[in-house]
This record gives C-alpha cells, structure tokens and sequence, in this order.
C-alpha cells in the first residue's frame, strides 16, 4: 500500500505539482521550432520520447489484455473455469507422470508450464493462471472504477471548494480531514467490514455484503481528499486569473465559470493524478482482500489469491509468489507511466527519465 | 476471509457447538484410536502400584504445551470446548467418569467420585449414588454430597451451554427462571452425613449416566461462587489442579501429591509429569516448529496443512526420525445439512442426488488428509456404529472411491432441477471455507447454481440456525459429547427443531425417527439396542430419506516433542490427548 | 502564533468529533442486523443479549447510543464479547510494539530516503539516477504484506534451515525488558519491510525537492558569493529540501501508528495494536475494531495539529535565515 506519493501528498510538502499554462521549453524543444505550440501538443511530445514510461505504459496495456482474455485461456488452454475443482481422481501429466492435482496429503501442484495447470493449482485445485487472470479483471476492474468514483467526486469537490470558498470550502475541508485523519487501511477495512456483515441498504438501493460494489465504494471514499486538496488548491490559484475575472464581469454564473473556464485547466492535474490513483487503488484492494475485507469467495483477486498463497508458503510457494509479482509489474507499470506523463506535463522537472 | 490461518494461528477452530434451551445435546471432541493403532502400554507409573510397567519412563518433570487460542473458560461449570475440557478433565472428577484408555475401553464408565454405578430406579426416573468416604479436594478441604448439587446449581444459574442437559433432573426448569442461585432443585437430594445423593429426572434418560460424567458435573467446593472462576480456577478432584492461570497468555497444572491416596477406580491413574505449562500461542505454525524442534513439547492443534507434509516425512510413522506423530479418527461426523423445508432440498431425489455427487476424496484432501471419508452418521467408536455401512455398503458407493456423478445428474434430471438455485453456507475458519467452495462446485456439477456464502466462525452457526435465514444447505459437523448416539440423534429429531438457535438444521421432521427415538431414550441397556441404532442410521441416511449428505469423520493428532515417551501417551475417545498418561523419557 | 495555535486546536477538536460521529456511523448505524447479536460473540444466550442490548443503549435514540459508545470508548469500558478481553488494555498491551515498529522503522527510513534522494540528485540524469529511481519505484509498487510474508518465509525460515542457524527469526516478538538483543533481531526484518516502501516516496520527493532547490535563486547567489559546493549543499539545498519531507514524515508516521503498521504486524506476527484489529476483523468482533479505528483516527488528528503547528513555528524563522545567507 503506497501510503502518499509525492505527488498525492498534502497541500504542504512534497514537490507541489503545479502545471503552468507557461511552458518553459528546453533548448533543445525551442530549436525544433516548439516555440508556441500547445501545452498538450508539447506533452505528448515529450512523452513519445520518453521510451521506458511508454514502454511500462505499453506493459500496463498487455497486462490488462491479457486479464480481458481471462476466459480465452480458460477455455480454449486451460480448459478449466476459475471456479472448477477438480475430482479426487483426476490427473494430470506433468513431469511426464500423472499426477494427482491435489496430492493426498492436500499438497497441490506446482507449474507444468503447459496448458492446463500452467502455473499449478491452488490448494482446492484450482487452476492458478485461470485465477491470476480472472483475479487481475476484478482487482483491475475494482481499480479503475473506484478510481473514476474517486476522480468525479474529487474534482467535484475540490471545485466547489476552491471557487466557491466560503462555508461551503469550510464544510468540504473538513469532511476531507475527516475521511483524511482515518488512516487508509483503517477505513477501508471498517467500511469493508461493516458492509461485509449485512451489505449497505440505502433507501431502495440493496447491495449484498459479498458485492464487488462494496470495495469499489470503500477504496473510492478513502481516495477522494487525495485528489481533492490539490485540484482546490489548484482552484484557488486559478480563480484569481484574468480569464476568470473576465468571465465573471461578463455575467457567467459560478457553476459555468467551474466547468467550462476552471475545469479544463485542472484536467491537467487529473490526468497526472489517475494512474497513480489508479496504481494505489488496486494495492489497496489487495490489502483489503488479504484481511478479508475486500473481495469474497469464491471470486477470485490478487489479494486473495496473495493470503491463500501465504498459508501455503512453505509446501506451495509458488502460489503467494505469483500473484504478488503480477500485483508488483502492473502497479509499477503504472506508477513509472505516471511519472512519465506528469514529467511530460510539468515544465518545473527539470531532469526526466529519458531513453 | 483473508487473514492468512497460518500466520495467526487461525486455524480449524473445533469448535464444540454452541447450544442453548433445548433437549439435551452437546458436541464433544470425541476420539477413537485409528484400527491402525496398537494398544501400546498405559503410562500408569504410580508410586506403590506394583500391577503395571508403565512406558520406560521416569516420573516427574516439567513440560511446556501450547494451545492456539484461550479455552473459552477454565471453569468446569462453562467450558464446553475441546481447549477447556482436555485440562480440566484431569483437575475435576464428576461422580462418574471413564477409564483413561484408549479405544472402546475408555468410552465405557466407571464409578468417579461416586463409589459405584448409580442405582437406577425401575421407571428409569430416579438414580441413587453414594459419594466415596475421605475425599478432599487438592486444597485439602473436605468433599461433601451436597458439593454435588452446588456444582449442578453453578451449570444452570451461570447459564451454562451445558446446561440442557441438566434440565432433565426434576426441579432444575424451576430453579432457572426463579434466578435465585441459593434456591434448591427439588429433583437432587443428598446427605452429608451418609453421603447419599438421590437424582430425580423429569422423564426417563438412557444417556443421564453419561450426562452424570460430562465436565459439566466435575465437583467443586460447596462455597465456589456463582461467577466464571476462569482467573482463579476452583480447586477439584484429580491428578492435577490449576496454580496459575492468565487469561490469553497462560496456565499452569501441577500435579497433586497424594491423589492415588483417594483411593479412586484405578481407570483413574495419577499422573507422571510435576508441572505441565500451557501457553497460548496464536501461531501455529510457530507450535508446529517449535514441536519439530523439541522447544515445546505438545500442540493441541494438528500442524496446518502448510507444515504437515514436513512433520510426517521427519517424525510421522514412516518418518526418518523417531516417531512422535500420529493421528487417530474421532468420533465425529462432518456433513452437510439438507434443509427439506426448501427447494430444491424439499425433493428426496435431490437430496439423494447430492449424496451421490459429492467427491469424499476431494474433501478429506482439503484437510490435508485428516479425514476419514465416510458415509454414517454415527460415528466410528459410537455403539450402534457400523463400519461395513460406512465403507463398502454404503448406498451411494464406497466414500473412498469416486463419485457417481452420471447417477447424480440422472437424478437431478428426473427431478426436474437443473439449474435450481442454491446458497451454500458456510464459515471462514480454516478448512472450513475451502470445503464449502469445493462442495459448491459439486453441486454445481451435479446441474444445480449454487453459490457460496462465507460468514464468520463467530456467527455461522447461530445464522443457519435460525429459520429467517432458510439456510438451503451448508457446513456442519458434530463431535460427541459422550458415547451414545442420543447425543448425535438429536440434531435429527423433529422435536428439537425451534425457530432460533436450532440445531437440526435441515429440520429434518420424520415420525419413524422420532418415535424410535424416543423408543430407545427409554433403553437402559445400549449393548441390547445397538444394532437398532445402527438400522436407524441406515433408514437415515438411504435412500429415499436421504436426509444429509455425510462425507466423513475427522481425524487428530498427537504431537509431542522427543523428550516425552511416545509409547505411554493415550489418546482417548472423549477427552482426546490425557495429560496424565504422559512421561519423560529419562531425567534431565 | 498563538492565534493560530488556538484556531487550528479548535478545529482539531471539530474534526475529532467528526471523526467519532464517522466511526460510531460505521460500526453502528450502517449495517444491517441486529446490533446486540453481532456484538454476542460465539456463545450468545437470551440475557446476553439483552444485557449487550441494556448497556449500550441500543434500544435508545441514535443520539444516546452514540453518547454510550463514546463514553464506553473513554472510560475504558469496552468489552469484547468474543475475547472476554477489555478493549482498551488490549491496545495498550499491543502499543509499545507498534510503537517499536513504527519508530524505528521511520528512523529507517527517513536516514536511507534521504540518503538515496540526495544520492540521486547529485547524479541525476546519469545511469545510475535511472536505474535507482526505477528500484524505488519497485519498492512503492510492492504490497508491504507480500513481500513482508515472502521475507519472513525466505529469509526467517528457508535460509535458517540452510544455514543451520537462525539468522533471522521466523515472526514474532520478544519483550525488550526480557531480551534486548532478541527484541531488536525479531524487529529487523519488519523494519525492512515496512520501509522499503517509505524510502521509495522519499527518496523521490527529497530529490525533487533538491533538484528545485538547486536552481533557486538564492543558491545561486550562495555559489557567485563563492560559497563551496558542499556548503551550499548543506546548508542551503539540504535544509531547504528536508522542510516539507519533515513535515511529510511527521504524517506518515502518524498514519503508521495509527494504523498503517496493521499488515507488517500481521505478517511477521508481532501481536501490536494493528494485528489486534486485524484479528477482531476476523472475527467480525465489533468493540476492538471500533476502539482501534477510532483511536488510530484520533492520533493521526492530534499529531497532524501539532505537525501544523511546529511547521507554522518553524517557517518564520527559516525565511529569516535564508534571507541573510
């Protein structure tokens, strides 16, 4: 669990990510006859040269794929679903011998490196690639939603806040301390747990307690003032610009100067902001899942999958092994492709991760 | 549920089940010796006995054992699981007991305190004891008859889990709901002077006697209060008493010079070892290394899965090492329960079905072979057992072989059920949650849609007994409380059924089971009415009634470290491991 | 000063109570069920539940139960019915081990995030800034449980069998007052653990920070005055640059206390207040998880305040420096 990034830290410390609509060109950009160009222009140009960020970013792609194909392997390779348990007499070649899938004594098997069972079987026989796939859709699934929770509501308040001040930037900075002061792992598992007892009935919207609704909810909350701070930090710097001022002499009423003057300048910091959000999110959910707050049986998900895994370290290691390193490469993917594109967008760094 | 079992000790919790107001009923760690077992020589070094040989081990010493979590209380009046009862067995003796032997010899009872068996009236509702002359307690105060009624007044009024089974003496409805702890049962009568103690039961019970040497009855001082003693144990009759006890770090027994003085049937040895340490270690794969490196010497818990392979390739039967580790089935039964109050588990042919279709292989390996696949469900060492029934005549095929899925589907076909829905219940102690998953997906390929649902250990068995949730089916098992199959048949007796806090879970509701119960309550004689008890097991479990689907009985442990005489230790049917049995090998 | 000190007391106190209103929200309010049941434990009998049901309040208005809770929570008075345990001496029990994880875990890795950031400035842009910024990046992007269970697997248990000897214990913790040389070894590998991640977050914010600072203007004033490079650095760069990764430090620490140390402590089985909730939440035991959310909340509050406040201290005093280098 990625605890504060620097680019996710409070409102004080850390480098302060600010993109400005200025853009100081490097000599090397001001030769090329960048001078003028916009500011997305330059970004994506600096980024396309940025070869390790677009290669992790490439990396991040074929790793979603390949959980999208979940049901591609488990059928045409695998020939197993993520749910199937095997008969206590089915075999399976491995080593050239037939084998048990699961040994008498509960000892599952190790990688056969061939279709079925190509990285081995779980202790209830579960075929583990067909899980580490099927486990990565929904952990990146859970990933990504929360984190479009997170990015609406997080732009929405820190918005309002920002250029509306007053009681309402009161009232929203402190709902944000409060969720802020509930150390991350913390809420998530109350909220988790409490939700996990009975499911959440809100009116007439009913959500069982084993829904992958839940995580996605509790890792959404608790990201919100990650994102908020800095967007109404942002807002606040930007309300004082001419251009507001001059949208607000012609009459524009306060929700249209947030969307349409405000909100295009903040996309900057979201776009920074969500795959990094992103990468913190999915090590959340395989937090909460490892303490059983997350994600419930029988579906699968790298948390799980790492918390099986671990009470088998000593006869099975492969099994905490392999769903970790998967957990490790896609969240990687996605923090050094996040750093790429917020060098690509932040004039301030002055020296980058290039070639 | 994710906190990993192994890092925290959260294992396969035994959990004797929790019951309430209801007919008498209880769930013991129940343990029988495996057929594989020899007898092997009961440690019985007394001092001045000059019967036996005892191991070739020494007297006295001091030994370190751990147990995964706190007994859920060191008083004998509450404890009601296998953590609490394996201690206290050897620190309070009721007035009837069995002999510290392994197999059916240590299911048979034999006089405790009391000086013989009870006399029991011919209408079968009144039995008479006489307590034994010159017993003290181990804080040397005197033992008195009227001890009895106040240990039985402490079960009811402390609201007991055992206290079911005490409300078939006459007089004990009426003490609990006066609530006045110094009120008298009108049904127990006693003298101190003659120390007789009379007992009148409501209606007749075949199993009283054995009600009568449950832990419950183990005798403590007259003057105990009527509070949870759990900090400072009360001092009892036995081999060894409480000295120290720390709630969720550790207790201590020592053993108490003098017992074989007392006199006591001598199915009642003293023991060996001075001082036996428990700790409480919430990891056990921790324990389990700790045993395999001889710096603990016993763990009451079986090495997880994770460690198990490596435990029985160095100190297993066919270990490298000496041996040192063994398991024996109990006598339990693990099944899952068929509600017949709801589809699809309403029509016998889907209950039938699911017999068919459950892959008992499968299941014993998700305890890591600790499971003895079976298809009874009286269990084995139970009187009334059968072992052909449970093995090779079983209706649905031989339990160790694999399932007739083709006859499963078949089944379900004519029953019309394909793709009927179903939730499976089930709890997130280890391998519990496992089992369930495997059990869902068995269903599932028999042509049901199930799903499963994981609660916690904490609060599975109080939701699926409780008639709002209409529970299809799910996870459960029984371990005896004592050997008789009264203590099994009530979890299948219509009358049992109540709205909350029911164990029969599938409420199952059959006049011909019911009335033979009820038949054979009246039985005195259990060698007499075994095989009616076995015929009934089979009405119960074949088809048509198919009224849960078995799948086998649980297996245990004995662990000890290489400084302890292996061949003298004795595991017995109902208390499991017996301290008192145990010695050193040779002094250090 | 002291006006700022007061308002953001005050407004620490608001958030607090907040912060209480959230949790007993959570915990009471939300789920469904009955609240008596839940709390029963393994064993619930009629009067058990009733007396659950009778002693906090559940009968009453929401307002009241809260008062209940809060007061509970306060006096120490709070039960678990699965343990039989109080609450409040558990986590009292379980914090000088959290606190000896934390603490010497910040240490750890405040002195090698800084180490490896400065480290990195200096030789930014070459290889070996390439390569050690993609080995902190590593170090954010794996799950503290994971690699804490693969270390104490690997390293506590595999490589003592190997080796014969114990170089590093398999789990657990042993009393400093009983054994100090065992106390520190059982706490090596979790502190390993549990820094590997901070030291990847401050290794790249302190290099950001020195990297900024670097082109300020006042170093550049420092260097034409003819101050020598490890001057400036020192005094100027490094100073600067630790500002805001004090402050920072100041919070993760809190967070970690609070709460953050739950999976190490899990994994190598340290039994500190983490792992007690992490048990409770097993469990499904509501008072512990209750009493831990709501404490681990509280610090993170009070030691943000303060952090505000010694920062509000400090800065004044920093620009007068800077302004007479």
């Amino acid at each position: 669990m990625a605890a504060r990034d620097e680019t996710l830290g409070p409102d004080r410390g850390g480098s302060e990510f600010s993109p400005s609509l200025e853009i100081e060109l490097t000599a090397e950009e001001r030769r090329a006859g960048l001078a003028g160009a916009g500011p997305y222009r330059l970004a994506a140009r600096r980024l396309r040269r940025n070869r390790i960020a677009l290669s992790f970013g490439g990396l991040f792609i074929v790793l979603v794929l390949a959980c999208l194909a979940a049901p591609l392997w488990a059928d045409h390779v695998a020939h197993r679903d993520y749910r199937d348990i095997p008969g206590s007499s089915e075999t399976v070649t491995k080593g050239g011998e037939e084998v048990f899938v699961v040994g008498l004594d509960g000892v599952p098997i190790g990688p056969t490196w061939r279709g079925e069972y190509f990285l081995g079987a779980d202790g209830s026989g579960r075929d583990v690639m067909v899980r580490l796939l099927y486990g990565g859709r929904n952990s990146l699934l859970i990933g990504i939603a929360a984190t479009l929770i997170t990015t609406f509501l997080g732009l929405a308040i820190g918005l309002a806040a920002g250029y509306l001040r007053g009681w309402v930037d009161n009232a929203l900075s402190r709902l944000l301390d409060v969720i802020w002061a509930f150390p991350v792992i913390l809420l998530g598992i109350a909220l988790g747990t409490a939700l996990a007892l009975g499911g959440l009935k809100i009116g007439p919207l009913e959500v069982s307690g084993s829904s992958l609704a839940i995580p996605v909810f509790v890792i959404a909350v608790v990201y919100i003032p990650y994102l908020a701070r800095p967007i109404r930090g942002e807002v606040l710097a930007l309300r004082e610009k001419e251009f507001v001022e001059a949208a607000r002499a012609q009459g524009q009423g306060p929700l249209r100067i947030m969307f349409s003057e405000i909100g295009p300048n903040v996309v900057t910091t979201l776009i920074v902001f969500f795959p990094l959000l992103v990468a913190n999110a999915v090590l959340l959910e395989a937090a909460l899942s490892f303490l059983g707050a997350g994600v419930q049986a029988p579906e699968p998900s790298w948390g799980t999958m790492i918390s099986d895994g671990v009470d088998r370290v000593v006869s099975a290691p492969h099994l905490a092994v392999v769903p970790g390193v998967m957990l490790v490469l896609t969240v990687l993917a996605l923090n050094v492709f996040g750093d790429g594109v917020r060098d690509a967008l932040d004039p301030r760094a002055k020296v980058r991760i290039e070639h | 549920m994710g906190v990993p079992a192994a890092r925290t000790g959260r294992g396969e919790v035994i959990r004797l089940r929790e019951v309430v107001r209801s007919r008498p009923s209880g769930k013991v760690l129940g343990v029988l010796s495996a057929l594989a077992l020899a007898a092997g020589t009961i440690g019985i070094a007394a001092c001045g006995d000059d019967d036996d040989d005892g191991g070739d081990g020494v007297e006295g010493g001091e030994i370190k054992i751990a147990q995964t979590s706190q007994p859920d209380f060191l008083d004998p009046a509450l404890s009601y699981t296998v953590n609490g009862w394996e201690p206290m067995w050897l620190v309070y003796t009721p007035l009837l007991a069995y002999p510290h032997e392994e197999g059916t010899a240590g299911s048979e009872l034999i006089p405790g305190l009391a000086e013989d068996l009870p006399e029991v009236s011919e209408d079968g509702t009144v039995y008479t004891l006489t307590l034994r002359d010159g017993l003290t307690y181990s804080d040397g105060t005197e033992v008195k008859a009227s001890d009895f009624e106040h240990t039985i007044k402490r079960v009811l009024n402390l609201e007991s889990g055992g206290s079911p089974f005490y409300l078939a003496i006459d007089g004990a409805e009426e003490y609990l709901e006066d609530g006045d702890p110094d009120a008298d049962i009108s049904g127990i009568e006693t003298d101190d002077a003659t120390g007789e103690i009379t007992i009148t039961l409501v209606e007749p019970d075949a199993a009283f006697s054995n009600v009568l040497a449950m832990n419950f009855a183990g005798l403590v001082p007259g003057d105990t209060p009527f509070k949870n003693m759990t900090e400072d144990p009360p001092p009892g009759v036995g081999s060894y008493e409480f000295t120290e006890s720390v709630p969720n770090r550790q207790f201590v027994m020592e053993r108490v010079e003098g017992f074989e003085d007392l006199g006591l049937d001598e199915g009642i040895p003293p023991a060996s070892i001075d001082k036996i340490t428990t700790e409480i270690i919430k990891n056990i794969d921790q324990q389990a290394q700790d045993v395999l490196a001889n710096e603990l010497d016993y763990m009451q818990d079986p090495p997880s899965p994770d460690l198990k392979p490596q435990v029985v390739e160095e100190v297993g039967p066919d270990g490298i090492e000496e041996q040192r580790y063994e398991e024996f089935t109990t006598s339990s039964t693990y099944y899952f329960f068929l509600n017949v109050n709801e589809e699809p588990f309403d029509d016998p042919l889907v209950r039938e079905a699911v017999n068919y279709g459950i892959d008992k292989p499968a299941l014993a390996r998700l305890f890591a072979g600790e499971l003895a696949p079976g298809c009874s469900f009286l269990p084995p060492g139970m009187p009334g057992y059968d072992e052909a029934f449970d093995t090779t005549d079983c209706p649905y095929g031989d339990p160790n072989d694999p399932p007739d899925l083709e006859r499963a589907r078949e089944l379900i076909a004519e029953a019309g059920a394909e793709g009927a829905e179903v939730t499976v219940w089930g709890n997130n102690d280890a391998p519990t949650d496992k089992v369930t998953e495997a059990y869902t997906e068995m269903l599932n390929d028999i042509g049901l849609d199930a799903t499963p649902r994981i609660l916690d250990g904490g609060v599975y068995f109080q939701t699926v007994g409780n008639e709002e949730t209409r529970a299809q089916t799910g996870f459960t098992n029984w371990f005896q409380d004592f050997p008789h199959p009264l203590n099994f048949y009530f979890l299948v007796d219509g009358d049992t059924i109540q709205p909350t806090n029911n164990q029969n879970f599938g409420n199952v509701d059959d006049d011909m089971i019911d009335d033979e119960i009820d038949r054979l309550r009246l039985e005195t004689d259990l060698d007499a009415v075994a095989e009616d008890w076995t015929a009934l097991d089979e009405y119960l479990i074949s088809p048509p009634q198919s009224y849960i689907a078995p799948y086998g009985h649980r297996k245990l442990a004995l662990f000890l470290s290489d400084r302890m005489d292996f061949e003298s230790a004795v595991f017995h049917p109902v208390y499991n491991n017996d301290y008192s049995s145990w010695q050193l090998k040779e002094s250090e | 000063m002291a006006r700022f000190v007061v308002r953001r007391l005050v407004s620490m106190l608001i958030v607090l109570f907040a912060v209480s209103l959230v949790t007993f929200f959570i915990f009471q309010v939300l789920p469904n069920g009955d609240p008596a049941v839940r709390m029963a434990g393994k064993q619930p009998n009629e009067t058990q539940i009733e007396a659950i049901r009778e002693e906090w309040g559940f009968d009453e208005p929401v307002y009241v139960q809260y008062a209940t809770t809060m007061e509970k929570l306060f006096t120490g008075d709070m039960i678990s019915y699965f343990t039989q345990l109080n609450v409040v001496e558990e986590i009292w029990k379980g914090l000088p081990r959290t606190l000896a994880l934390a603490i010497g875990a910040a240490i750890l890795w405040m002195a090698f995030g800084v180490a490896l950031g400065l480290y990195t400035a200096m030789r930014a842009g070459r290889v070996s800034d390439t390569l050690l910024t993609v080995l902190a990046l590593i170090g954010i992007s794996m799950p503290v449980f994971w690699i804490g269970a693969l270390m104490n697997h690997y390293l506590g248990f595999e490589l003592t069998k190997t080796l014969g000897f114990e170089l590093f214990p398999n789990g657990g913790y042993v009393e400093f007052t009983e054994n100090p040389l065992e106390w520190l070894h059982h706490l090596i590998l979790p502190w390993i653990a549990l820094s590997i991640l901070f030291i990847g977050v401050y290794s790249r914010v302190l290099r950001s920070n020195v990297l900024d600072t670097m082109n300020q203007d006042y170093v550049r004033t420092a260097r034409a005055k003819g101050v020598s490079e490890r001057q400036v650095l020192l005094r100027h760069v490094l100073r600067n640059s630790l500002i805001p990764v004090v402050t920072l430090w100041g919070l993760d620490f809190a967070v970690v206390i609070g709460g953050g140390a739950i999976l190490t402590e899990t994994v190598f089985n340290l039994q500190g207040v983490g792992q007690y909730a992490a048990d409770a939440i097993g469990q499904l035991d509501v008072p512990p998880i209750l009493a831990v959310t709501m404490f681990g909340a509280f610090f993170v509050v009070f030691f943000n305040a303060i952090v505000d406040i010694v920062y509000a201290y400090l800065d004044p005093r920093i620009r007068l420096e800077e302004s007479s280098a």
